[in-house]
């Protein structure tokens, strides 16, 4: 399974390493790890499943990882391929948008180009309760996940492009869309809110 | 309105320094630059705040998951099973 090999020589762990790479570099990641499977779900049950088989895998094939270097990455990436390859496929969810022709339309046009709507400090500090939460969920999978990554677990570029198997520009490029796009369903709210306001 | 970019070879805009500083990947120079540049311009000045604030609302509002004890407790307790075995 050449996903989770690292370019890195095997390992050869005794149990009792196993067992101590496992507690000390793995499970502190579970919180995340958890919160990353539940929004990329949307269901606890399927969240907990994700989370577990990661974890089984991981430690199956915890000679592939190297004691002391970055395990959280490592393990969003188990847990984004599986979600892509068991998860997606059990789900029979529909063939994924090539979100890449949509970054080279992007691409193509001028990075400055103001696309965010009227979208005020003011008016974000209205938005009480779930709506920052509701506006990551409405985003399509790839999106979410690129901010997930970055805004919530203060991922770099290099790290992306590895959990994500995609190049450094398409990092970039797809957080920039996915920031646009996050921005104008929290302008949606905001005016909704106004309305209600008014 | 002025909306020049600040001195800097890379990023070539401030739109993409800006970029560049949310997503983690700004060097301190190129902040300190972008924050200097700032001050004189509004609609940099607009867009940070905002990109900060939901920044910040992101980070507070949807990272408070914590993981169900039961699933804590069934990885640790399959782990234990292979490790024995």
């Amino acid at each position: 399974m050449d996903i989770l090999e690292q370019e890195v020589p095997k390992q050869h762990y005794s149990e009792k390493q196993k067992q101590e790479v496992f507690d000390h570099e793995f499970m502190p990641h579970i919180n995340s790890m958890y919160n990353f499977a539940y929004r990329l779900t949307f269901d606890e049950d399927d969240a907990k499943d994700l989370v577990q088989d990661t974890y089984l895998k991981a430690f199956r094939f915890i000679d592939s990882f190297q004691q002391g270097t970055n395990a959280k990455a490592w393990l969003f990436r188990i847990l984004k391929n599986s979600f892509i390859n068991d998860y997606r496929k059990k789900k029979k969810e529909p063939a994924k948008v090539d979100y890449q022709e949509v970054e080279t339309f992007y691409n193509s046009e001028d990075v400055d180009r103001q696309i965010t709507p009227d979208l005020r400090v003011e008016s974000l500090q209205n938005l009480m309760g779930d709506e920052i939460s509701n506006a990551l969920n409405s985003l399509d999978v790839d999106f979410r996940t690129v901010i997930i990554l970055c805004d919530l677990e203060g991922f770099k570029y290099d790290e992306m492009a590895k959990i994500l198997d995609i190049p450094i520009g398409t990092v970039r490029s797809r957080l920039h869309r996915a920031r646009n796009l996050l921005k104008e369903k929290l302008s949606e709210y905001a005016k909704k809110m106004g309305y209600k306001n008014s | 309105m002025n909306h020049q970019p600040p001195a800097s070879d890379k990023p070539s805009t401030c739109m993409e320094m800006l970029q560049a500083i949310l997503d983690g990947d700004a060097t301190p120079e190129q902040q300190a630059q972008f924050k200097e540049h700032m001050e004189g311009c509004m609609p940099c000045y607009k867009e940070y705040n905002l990109e900060m604030v939901i920044k910040e609302l992101l980070k507070t509002k949807c990272c408070g998951q914590c993981a169900p004890p039961e699933l804590i407790d069934r990885i640790k307790s399959q782990i234990g099973t292979k490790a024995a075995s």
